[in-house]
């Protein structure tokens, strides 16, 4: 019997001849802190090595209008620069948001009015503390579920590496 | 993406593999009851983990699970005699009982007690649900029998099959909790198959097909809920439960019986892909286990006589560009399983993961993937039994629910996703 395309070409051999091509350009992460308990952990995982992911570890607010926005916001990385949020979302491929359980995370909204003003997509994620209640973790859910497009718990910081890693970030 | 390295750890289960060191943790699925089906009856080969092996069921209708290979001169063991509580090697007579102690070798005098030195590896084999269960690891860590609702309802109420897949088992097991492609790859099906068809929620699915993902971590794996818009600002959540290392459940639909997978690897290259459907309160009936029988549903056709389905790679798994072009199939191929197995199988043998593009809404599997590696490096560094080996975190359920918008699905759908007996599934 003749062996037909799809079992000739899906033979261990056969992946070796994929086109060695790179198939996609570096995309534009941006990872913003919403609160002083993330800050640290964009803090440290920003040493490591990345592929032009940018960290961000506060932002800012000043009253005064923007096309789409009622607020003006910056981001302030951790070398203490400050940039402008709508530029830095609009440069953006992806936007990833950290917030520690429990806490009042209202600058999620402003984030979330530019990613879709920009059409990017958002994910966020809870980081639970040691010892985070059910509570702070279901306020925490509620304030990010409107904004999200994905939306995760994850303890411990080597999750975040790993989704960072996971997109190329 | 994954590092070469990474993506190694994860798919490669043989003996002394990290990952196969953690699957080696868990009962596995390995036959289904129909295929010993009676004392003294024909034994199976069987490979799993990358060891090869053969099962039989005795004259007392004990089952054995050992070694294909006799312990002679290597013949194997598929050839043998079931007959009088053991295997006997049809070459020079050597006998092998259920645990694989050799009882006869019938060149030597049965005084000298040679046969109690030979034996061959063997692992025990329970019957649960209809399908027989191996535990291949240390006997000190023999985990409490699998507690899966499907295994444990009367067998009237639950349907199971199994299919070959031509490729790695992470590849097959991520398409189970990859809940974004349904609404592509499974789009015509949803309202034709006899499985799915008819069930309220499915107009959301159909209608919104860019759903919204949360991934909260579960005790035993993760459940992923995606979210899609309902009527009056109300979100329709279907809810997938992942337990390690390798159990998968589809959010029911309607009255339908609720189904799920098990993904469990014969060797790098190929895995046992279980589909089990079943009623947590009725028994299926006819026309829903005709459908099954069938190939409907998640289930397939078969390759007469084997477990192979039907469409496979060596028919380009039938493939009909015109149903394609019409919208009757998304992808050319027909049934739901063959569907997600022609793509998976198309990846090759072992998905190379370093040329992966992700995005934000695959981090159910980018979670899961990172869940497997941080546990089978706890258990090969420390000896940190993984998650998924208790009852609770078996007994779980998908679920699909209606729920307002401030409610975290993990609270509001906290009980419809334990399993519990004589309690039907929450479903839309
Ligand atoms: S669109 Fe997902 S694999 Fe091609
Ligand atoms: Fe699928």
């Amino acid at each position: 019997m003749l062996l037909s395309e799809s079992a000739r070409v899906t033979t261990a051999h056969e992946a070796g001849f994929r086109v060695q091509y790179p198939n996609s350009k570096p995309r534009a992460v941006k990872v913003v802190a919403l609160d002083a308990g993330s800050a640290k952990l964009v803090d440290d995982i920003s040493k490591m090595a990345w592929n032009g992911a940018a960290f961000f570890k506060s932002l800012s607010f000043e009253d005064g209008a923007l096309p789409g926005t009622s607020v003006k916001a910056w981001l302030n990385d951790l070398a203490g620069h400050t940039s402008d949020l709508s530029a830095e979302v609009a440069s953006a491929d992806c936007v990833v948001v950290l917030a520690s359980a429990g806490q009042d995370v209202q600058s999620a909204a402003v984030i979330s009015e530019l990613c879709n003003l920009h059409h990017k997509t958002l994910v966020s994620l809870i980081v639970p503390h040691d010892g985070a209640t059910e509570d702070e973790i279901d306020m925490s859910l509620r304030a990010m579920r409107p904004y999200a497009k994905m939306l995760v718990i994850a303890h411990g910081r080597d999750y975040i590496e790993a989704m960072l890693t996971a997109l190329r970030a | 993406m994954l590092k070469k390295e990474q993506n190694e750890l994860v798919t490669q289960t043989g003996p002394g593999t990290p990952m196969g060191e953690l699957f080696r943790c868990y009962w596995q699925p390995i036959l289904l009851s129909e295929e010993l089906p009676e004392n003294d009856c024909p034994p199976v080969r069987v490979k799993v983990l990358s060891e090869r092996l053969v099962a039989f069921r005795d004259s007392e209708g004990k089952l054995g699970l050992i070694d294909e290979f006799c312990a002679h001169r290597g013949v194997s063991l598929w050839f043998g005699r079931n007959e009088e509580c053991g295997l006997r090697c049809p070459y020079h007579g050597w006998k092998f009982d259920t645990t694989g102690q050799c009882i006869d070798v019938p060149s030597e005098p049965e005084e000298s007690g040679y046969a109690k030195k030979i034996k061959l590896k063997s692992y025990p084999l329970i019957e649960k649900g209809g399908v027989l269960w191996t535990y291949m690891g240390p006997p000190e860590r023999l985990p409490p029998e699998p507690a899966w609702e499907f295994a444990n309802v009367p067998l009237e109420n639950s349907f199971t099959s199994k299919r070959l897949q031509e490729n790695n088992w992470l590849q097959a097991m991520e398409g189970g909790i990859d809940s974004s492609h349904v609404s592509f790859l499974h789009r015509g099906d949803l309202n034709n198959d006899p499985l799915f068809k008819g069930a309220a929620g499915n107009k959301y699915n159909l209608s919104d097909s860019k759903p919204v993902f949360e991934v909260v971590e579960a005790p035993g794996g993760l459940f992923i809920g995606a979210r899609r818009n309902a009527e009056e600002g109300h979100y329709y959540w279907r809810i997938t439960p992942w337990v390690m290392p390798s159990f998968t459940m589809v959010p029911p639909r309607g009255d339908h019986p609720i189904h799920g997978h098990f993904w469990v690897p014969i060797d790098d290259e190929s895995c046992t892909a279980w589909s089990f459907d079943y009623h947590p309160v009725r028994a299926l009936s006819d026309n829903e286990r005709n459908a099954m029988k069938d190939g409907k549903g998640i289930h397939v056709k078969y390759v007469p006589g084997t477990y192979r389905p039907l469409a496979n790679k060596d028919n380009d798994y039938l493939m009909n560009r015109e149903a394609q072009k019409a919208g009757k199939t998304f992808s050319g191929v027909e049934g739901i399983g063959m569907q997600d197995a022609s793509l998976q199988e198309s990846m090759g043998p072992i998905c190379d993961r370093t040329k992966e593009n992700l995005v934000g809404t695959d981090n159910g599997i980018i979670m899961a993937r990172h869940r497997l590696m941080r546990a089978a490096k706890a258990l090969a560094e420390k000896g940190t039994l993984p998650p998924g080996l208790e009852i609770a975190h078996q007994t779980v359920r998908s679920a699909a629910v209606i729920l307002p918008p401030d409610q975290p699905y993990k609270d509001a759908a906290k009980e419809a996703l334990v399993a519990k007996p004589g309690v039907a599934q929450t479903s839309v």
